[in-house]
């Protein structure tokens, strides 16, 4: 009896010694054959993820990029080109908030002011840029769209930028567009041939899935919650998708969100929920998924007819998608969108 | 004589309760190493069911009641007494019922048997307070942990049942 | 009295079937294993756990309180709450989708969900 006893006691002891490496031995051993790398980096005021296939030194590289694109185009961060242009209205910029804010302005001078670089002081009067929301009056925001116009940034030689008083620059609207292009290019000078980012929202991808298949990027749900309006699939292309859901606020009854319409002052009552566009450059698709979501139906279908190098999925106030030609085949409907018919733009 | 007996318990019941709430708060100073809710050791069962052996029901449930209730008070975390209720009594009652089937030499029977039950009333409790019935997801791997630590503290517990024969008598 | 052996025999056929369950249960495939996190109910958050490389954390707000949320590859947990009972910290990491963190004071679930509604599910979310 002593004897199983005590043999018993070390049988105990072994057993609970692996009853210690069971649970915790099980979790790890699944990552091995895929060469898939991702990572998480919050920067820009948002979650940043990123997955490529292959290269992992990559990812460290991308983040570094990240971060020092922040650096130079925070409006909050005092020591960045943007916030030494506001205080200073006079200043020498990075090649790269050189290079943005003149690809910006190109893009606000083809919108015709419905992007525009120069918002921010309206943006922050509803603030939606410090959290403190409030409508400002009528005579607030005429002031201050004194100052909105993006022709006062004047890029002069040697990267030096001047601005009147008053104005105020922001990148917001373009630059996490800007950063995909900037990753993609790091990711295909280093060799990267598959790779996807997810920038709080805007989704960029390199080439395609590493078994050559398409990459499926879902348009969320303008409603929230865990349904999608519906499925793009592409190769190389950027998504990016503006909505009036994302950042709104709610007074007297009435809902204010965060996309603003340059020529009242107020947030842009187009007649979209949500503008997603699909193109190439991701700079531009940025730029105009706010601006396209601005200038409602009717301008944005005929902006889109006008240009050649984007595509884009709409969807309207009573939840009609419109989908424009190029990317027809490509969009597919989910959830409730099914049941309701989605129409298709096309150049006459 | 009686007088003196009386005495003896209640010290005895005393120091039991100090010495269970020792290793009760100590135990809570592990590290968790297994990320499941539920799994530890247990070892102040340890004096459960040497009391149970030793003392007798009654003392042995003023000692698990004491060293729950302060314990609970001492380690701040007060809802987690309502856990610690569920599971020490059911614990308590398995270890009653088995009390008279098994040998001195097969206490570790009542430690296992006892963790298992402990550990089922931890899962009720909290698949009731947090109205998750995914919960019992966790009943497997609590059986499986109930099983060795139970074996564990209940061999613990049988060579100090031995060893502190004459101590008590 | 049932002897010794007998009941050594018992526990050991019980370690060998809840262990083979639980073995089974903690390495279910968790591929594409998304952390949806709710409060209220509410899906706040969603995490794609199988994204994850690196160690970050990030707070959820409830009304009741604050959760500090710790994500690292293929698992997660609560860190830090200022909730009385701690019983979401306590309950650790969770890596597979059978169980849920739950922290009952602020109403908030920490749960394993699979990618989308199917195995094909979007690579990534435009919004």
């Amino acid at each position: 009896m002593k004897k199983i006893r005590s043999t018993f006691l070390i049988v105990q002891a072994i057993l609970l010694v692996f009853c210690c490496f069971l649970p915790s031995g099980c979790g790890g051993s699944e990552k091995e054959k895929n060469e898939k790398h991702s990572s998480v980096v919050f920067a820009m005021d948002t979650v940043m993820e990123i997955t490529v296939y292959g290269d992992e030194e990559v990812l460290k590289k991308a983040e570094e990029l990240i971060r020092d694109l922040e650096r130079k185009f925070s409006v909050t961060l005092e020591e960045s080109d943007i916030s030494r242009l506001n205080a200073t209205g006079n200043t020498r910029v990075s090649e790269e908030t050189y290079a943005l804010l003149k690809r910006g302005k190109e893009i606000c001078e083809r919108t015709e002011g419905a992007l525009d670089l120069t918002v921010y002081p309206v943006v922050h009067a509803w603030g939606f840029t410090t959290g403190e929301h409030r409508v400002p009056s009528e005579k607030e925001i005429q002031k201050l769209l004194e100052n909105v116009d993006f022709r006062r940034i004047a890029l002069g030689e040697n990267m030096l930028v001047t601005v009147p008083s008053g104005v105020m620059t922001d990148l917001g609207s373009v630059a996490k567009g800007y950063t995909g292009d900037r990753l993609m290019e790091l990711f295909k000078d280093s060799g990267v041939t598959s790779a996807l980012i997810n920038l709080g929202g805007n989704v960029q991808a390199l080439g395609t899935k590493p078994d050559g298949s398409l990459w499926k990027v879902a348009v969320a749900d303008p409603k929230g919650g865990e349904e999608y309006a519906g499925v793009v699939t592409m190769e190389g292309k950027a998504v990016i998708t503006s909505g009036a859901y994302e950042r709104f606020f709610e007074e007297n009854g009435h809902v204010y969100h965060h996309i603003i319409d340059t020529s009242t002052g107020c947030p842009a009552e187009s007649g979209f929920v949500s503008v997603t566009v699909v193109g190439d450059e991701g700079t531009l698709c940025d730029g105009l998924s706010t601006s396209l979501f601005a200038m409602g139906p009717e301008k944005a279908f005929e902006f889109w007819k006008n240009s050649d190098d984007f595509e884009a999925v709409f969807i309207t106030s009573d939840e009609k998608i419109f989908v424009t030609e190029g990317i027809a085949d490509a969009f597919t409907p989910l959830g409730r969108f099914q049941k309701k018919e989605t129409e298709v733009i096309r150049r006459d | 004589m009686r007088k003196k007996i009386e005495t003896k318990r209640i010290t005895m019941d005393a120091v039991l309760t100090a010495t269970a709430l020792v290793i009760f708060i100590i135990e809570l100073q592990f590290p968790e190493i297994i990320p499941i809710p539920g799994i530890k050791l247990g070892l102040a069962n340890v004096i459960t069911l040497v009391a149970m052996f030793r003392l007798g029901p009654a003392d042995t449930l003023a000692i698990l009641l004491g060293r729950i209730l302060l314990g609970g008070m001492f380690s701040g975390r007060i809802i987690s007494v309502l856990y610690s209720l569920a599971g020490g009594l059911l614990c308590y009652g398995v270890t009653l019922l088995l009390r008279k089937t098994v040998s001195e030499s097969q206490i570790w029977v009542c430690g296992v048997l006892g963790a298992i039950a402990h550990n089922v009333g931890q899962i009720l409790t909290a698949v009731a307070l947090t109205r998750t019935p995914e919960l019992f997801g966790y009943f497997p791997i609590l059986v499986v942990s109930g099983i060795l630590t139970g074996a564990f503290t209940g061999g613990i517990a049988a060579f100090t049942v031995k060893k502190t024969k004459k101590l008590w008598e | 009295m049932i002897k010794t052996k007998t009941w050594i025999m018992i526990f050991a056929a019980m370690l060998l079937i809840f262990g083979a369950v639980s073995f089974w249960s903690f390495t279910r495939p968790s591929k594409g294993t998304v952390a949806n996190i709710y409060v209220n109910g509410e899906c706040v958050r969603s995490v794609d756990l199988s994204l994850v490389t690196e160690s970050f954390e990030f707070t959820v707000e409830t009304s009741a309180g604050t959760n500090v949320i710790q994500v690292e590859p293929g698992r997660i947990r609560v860190k830090e709450a200022d909730c009385p009972d701690q019983v979401c910290v306590h309950a650790g990491w969770i890596a597979d989708s059978a169980n849920p963190v739950v922290c009952l004071p602020h109403r908030l679930v920490i749960r394993l969900e699979k990618n989308g509604k199917s195995a094909d599910g979007p690579d990534a979310v435009s919004k």
